[in-house]
């Protein structure tokens, strides 16, 4: 018997095949590893909750798909939960900027928050994804009191999830822009989640400089330094080489007063 | 000894300090928390604004409302030095309903403990008065060799949880020393000393450090190196010396000779290999030393239930540990990572973490079975004793301590629960795999124990007489959170499980997750007939009397001291053996089929407030020994068929300002099947065993040894509980 149905399926697959096959993008980019050093030397919190490579960017993925964009942000350590997140990882937050115009002077120069980072003006960032391990609520009140004016631009997911090395999180295309993915600029700061931020953070973790049990070290107690543990850098394909790329792009200089001289500026890595 | 070197440290401190802290501006900054708890339940208690405790004077509830405060401050003085503190009132009893404190029972505590904010303004735990919980000092005075120097408050997360761990009590800056640390070779090489004041509340034998307490320290080092970001390697010590006068000394015009009350000494070795972004390789060992001094007030041995965060004696012992961890080794969303673990029997460490760290890969056990009764009641079997917890128990899964020193004090039902692991070793095996909106993970741990022993593996002892503190024991359905050890143990346990998650694209995303999992566990307990109690055929049956004729398994002891003969009784004109006579090996015998099984959905029902349910059923089939082994004598029996259920709502909210707000509501219900087996009378409940143990006059049980009640009847539970709480950092 030819069921009517089994046509109907059939299509529906063949259809589902062909529109994944047409609208799957993806991009991929690498970092090497023993980079978590921010400007070069900066070092990790004593408590032992903070792993070696916890905050070491090794992967950025990602692919569009069926009207979502998925990201899938790699450190050198397996995650872990030992605040009770419940979402597979704790001790990192990550924030991944995009550059989807590609103009220079178009979109935010500045960087978050609580990062002390600024961008090239070629290097504009539009939207910016959030992988916190904290509740989406929360991460919006913060932006909400901390960056309300670039809250339009400011994009947490509904949820963000660790397993393995691999912290994902998927966000609706239309939140993020028009264009092709694999055309946009990326670039990834990886940071600590801090559920007692400075008041003057958005959730991220600060950088002293000497570490403390909960403090990065190697950098200064004011706010002119990066606080920033790893970024892509260079043709972003995991060459040692661009560990030097990263130092330069995170140099900074401060003034005696601990305001900043010269803020570390970042730039954008693009498919090649 | 008075030595000058002890001054060394602070005075160079001093030096470092003073002259910059003059001369540049500093700020401080205030900060804190709000904390309202709302908690409800039918259980109807309301000792204190916690759920659960343990500590005697103390009170636990599942009812009333209350607010807490804390105040942080932190600056920095210079570029050398930086303070923080922290003051805050804690919920304990400071109900709503006592109006402010006011009035209560005075002087506090005549006419019995201090519970339900009974003693109002002159008890602290009700008056709502606000403590200094921590201080602290931090010195970074820019020595080549030295980093940073911590004065104060402290939770020592610095270190191992196997050997020094994060602490609290109540607040996590409970504890407090002096932190030294250093690094050296562009930071390569990184070293950690500390002086940590010995908790006088736990922190020895008996729970406590003896008389003279004030000058108890745990001494701990550690360092690690770092060659390259392939391979590393560190190693850890500690020393623990709680001293006590000497009161032999008489002649105190040259100060007064101090002697060791307990004394406990780890080292630990560590090293982990990272083979690419695919394989990690770490492995752990630690070696254990105690001793302790009877003539001190440290227990010189225990019962069948004794109390103590350390056993008794001097012993020695080792732990380790070693995983492997294969992160997507195919490239497809699959990783596996595999542990195997021996935590010794004797294996003590004083300042091991006790709820704050997972030591193991496994789940372990799961939290709603954390007693012997099938209520989550100890010693239930007496009056006065019903369940503190509930009988959901805790939520979740356990996490696994190195050490009995378990605390799950003062904490509520949405909280895990802590285990210990003491004795356990084994291997645990857990494939993972995330694909989209998919999670799918595993468990399989087979784990046998470092205290599988007869006679607590020293036959020439009385039975009651071990340096093991057992706690509340080794019976029913769970493992009893601190309990690591038996007079009797031939146990191997299996625990396997697989849990999902997904996101099912409607609406926002509705995600869905569920659990199975299954435990086996047999444990023969008594497995050799020269432990059995009486000679054979010491109670003929019939109605006639036991001879009592003792069974030696060493010279003057005898298992008839905890398993003694029943009497002969009778009852509505049968008559019999109060309960089976222990004549039989498998009269111990331990046999658990566990079921878990759990689903759920969440869903973000509006731009502020997500919300799931969760239904989880939990089938427990058990043999826990018959009334011949009546639950060691002191606890309830969970022989039979345990089948519990919970309905449980939890809901999370958020504002702008708001940090947290959450509420979680269950409905647990479900039944206990008793099956003791058979050999004895049964009898019938009198006005005042149904008034001591709540159970209906005429019902039937039996009583045990000691006179604990034991009922046949078919429990059915229906009880629900709610905790509702918003906090608010500012």
């Amino acid at each position: 018997m030819r069921s009517p149905i089994r046509f109907v399926v059939l299509a529906a697959f063949a259809a589902a095949l062909a529109g994944g096959w047409a609208s799957a993008q993806e991009v991929s980019f690498k970092d090497p590893t023993g980079d978590d050093n921010g400007p070069g030397k900066y070092t990790y919190p004593t408590d032992t909750v903070y792993k070696p490579g916890s905050f070491d960017l090794t992967d950025l993925k990602v692919k569009e798909s069926g009207g979502k964009v998925n990201f899938d942000v790699s450190v050198n350590s397996a995650l872990e939960d030992p605040w009770g997140m419940k979402v597979g990882f704790a001790v990192q937050m990550i924030f991944i900027f995009i550059d989807t115009d590609g103009k220079e002077g178009s979109g935010n120069t500045k960087g978050l928050p609580g990062l002390n980072i600024a961008f090239a003006p070629k290097d504009a960032w539009d939207r910016v994804v959030v992988l916190s391990p904290q509740p989406p609520g929360r991460v919006k009140s913060e932006v909400e009191i901390k960056a309300s004016a670039m809250k339009a631009a400011i994009i947490v997911p509904g949820r963000t999830r660790g397993s393995g090395r691999t912290i994902s999180a998927s966000v609706d295309k239309k939140d993020l822009g028009e264009g092709d993915i694999s055309t946009w600029g990326y670039q990834v700061v990886v940071q600590s989640n801090e559920g007692f931020p400075a008041s003057t953070d958005l959730l991220t973790r600060k950088v002293n400089e000497f570490e403390g049990q909960h403090r990065f070290g190697g950098g200064n107690d004011g706010d002119c330094d990066p606080h920033v543990m790893d970024v892509l850098a260079g043709d972003a394909k995991g060459d040692k080489s661009e560990i030097d790329a990263q130092h330069q792009m995170l140099a900074y200089e401060c003034n005696p007063d601990g305001t900043s001289k010269k803020m570390a500026t970042l730039t954008m890595v693009h498919k090649k | 000894m008075k030595s000058p070197g002890r001054y060394a440290i602070p005075l160079l401190l001093c030096f470092a300090v003073t002259a910059p802290a003059a001369a540049q501006e500093f700020k401080i900054n205030w900060g804190g928390t709000i904390y309202t708890k709302w908690l409800w339940g039918n259980a109807r208690n309301a000792g204190s604004l916690y759920n659960f405790t343990t500590v005697p004077g103390e009170g636990y509830g599942d009812n009333g409302q209350g607010n807490e405060i804390e105040i942080l401050l932190s600056g920095k003085l210079s570029k050398k030095l930086e303070l923080r503190a922290r003051v805050h009132s804690r919920f304990s009893q400071n109900f709503w309903t006592n109006f402010g404190g006011f009035g209560g029972r005075n002087p506090a505590g005549s006419g019995g403990d201090c519970i339900s904010g009974d003693c109002g303004e002159f008890d602290p735990r009700s008056n709502q008065y606000v403590k200094l919980r921590g201080a602290t000092l931090i010195f970074t005075p820019g020595y080549s060799w030295l980093d940073s120097a911590s004065l104060g408050a402290n939770d020592w997360g610095q270190f191992d949880p196997f050997v020094i761990g994060r602490i609290r009590y109540i607040d996590r800056d409970n504890g407090a020393g002096l932190l030294l640390q250093g690094s050296a070779a562009d930071r390569r090489v990184t070293w950690d000393a500390a002086r940590i004041s010995l908790p006088r509340l736990w922190a020895g034998p008996n729970f406590s450090t003896g008389s003279f307490t004030a000058s108890d320290a745990a001494y701990g080092a550690q360092f690690k190196v770092a060659p390259s970001p392939v391979f590393d390697f560190g190693g850890i010590g500690e020393y623990v010396n709680d001293m006590e006068v000497d009161a032999t000394d008489r002649n105190i015009d040259n100060g007064r000779h101090v002697r060791t009350r307990f004394r406990n000494t780890v080292v630990g070795a560590k090293a982990a290999a990272h083979v690419g972004t695919k394989l990690d390789i770490r492995g752990a060992y630690y070696y254990s030393s105690h001793d302790s001094a009877p003539d001190l007030n440290a227990p010189a041995s225990f019962g069948l239930a004794g109390f103590s965060p350390v056993i008794a004696g001097q012993h020695n012992d080792n732990s380790w540990k070693a995983n492997v961890d294969l992160n997507d080794p195919f490239g497809v969303g699959l990783s596996f990572n595999i542990e195997g673990f021996f935590i010794g029997a004797e294996y003590t460490s004083m300042m091991a973490a006790r709820r704050e760290s997972d030591v193991l890969l496994t789940e372990g056990h799961d939290s709603a079975f954390a007693f012997p009764g099938p209520s989550n009641a100890a010693f239930g079997v007496f009056g006065g004793n019903p369940t503190r917890i509930g009988y959901g128990g805790w939520d979740g899964n356990a996490v696994q301590v190195a050490t009995i020193n378990v605390d799950n004090e003062f904490t509520d039902f949405d909280e895990p629960m802590a285990e210990t692991a003491i004795g356990w070793k084994g291997v645990t095996f857990v494939p993972v795999f995330s694909k989209g909106a998919f999670d799918l993970s595993g468990e399989y741990t087979y784990l046998t124990y470092d205290t599988n022993w007869q006679a607590w593996g020293d036959p020439s002892r009385g039975i009651e007489d071990t340096d093991f503190a057992a706690h509340e024991g080794d019976t029913g359905v769970g493992h009893n959170f601190r309990s690591a050890y038996a007079p009797f143990q031939d146990k191997k346990t299996h625990i396997a499980l697989v849990k999902g998650k997904y996101v099912l694209e409607v609406g926002k995303g509705v995600d869905i997750f569920g659990k199975v999992k299954y435990i086996k566990d047999e444990d023969s307990r008594m497995n050799d007939p020269r432990f059995l109690p009486y000679q054979a055929g010491d109670c003929p049956g019939g109605g006639v009397e036991c001879t009592g004729n003792r069974n030696f398994y060493s010279s003057g002891h005898s298992t008839a001291d905890i398993y003694g003969n029943p009497p002969v009784i009778t009852v509505n004109g049968v008559t019999g053996y109060q309960w089976k006579p222990f004549d039989n090996l498998a009269d111990d015998d331990r046999d658990l089929k566990y079921w878990m099984f759990n689903v759920g959905a969440g869903y973000q029902l509006t731009e502020d407030l997500y919300g799931s349910f969760t239904y989880q059923y939990f089938n427990a089939d058990l043999f826990d020994g018959n009334t011949a082994m009546q639950g060691y004598r002191l606890h309830e029996m969970a022989s039979g068929k345990h089948k519990k259920n919970q309905l449980i709502a939890r809901f999370r909210y958020t504002l702008a300002g708001l940090s947290e707000c959450g509420l979680e509501y269950q409905y647990n219900f479900g039944t206990f099947e008793p099956d003791f087996g058979g050999g004895f009378v049964t009898q019938f409940a009198s006005n005042d065993v149904s008034k001591n143990v709540n159970v209906p006059v005429g019902s039937p049980g039996f009583a045990g040894r000691f006179g604990g009640w034991n009922s046949l009847l078919k429990r059915e539970f229906d009880q629900q509980r709610l905790k509702a709480f918003v906090k608010v950092q500012f």
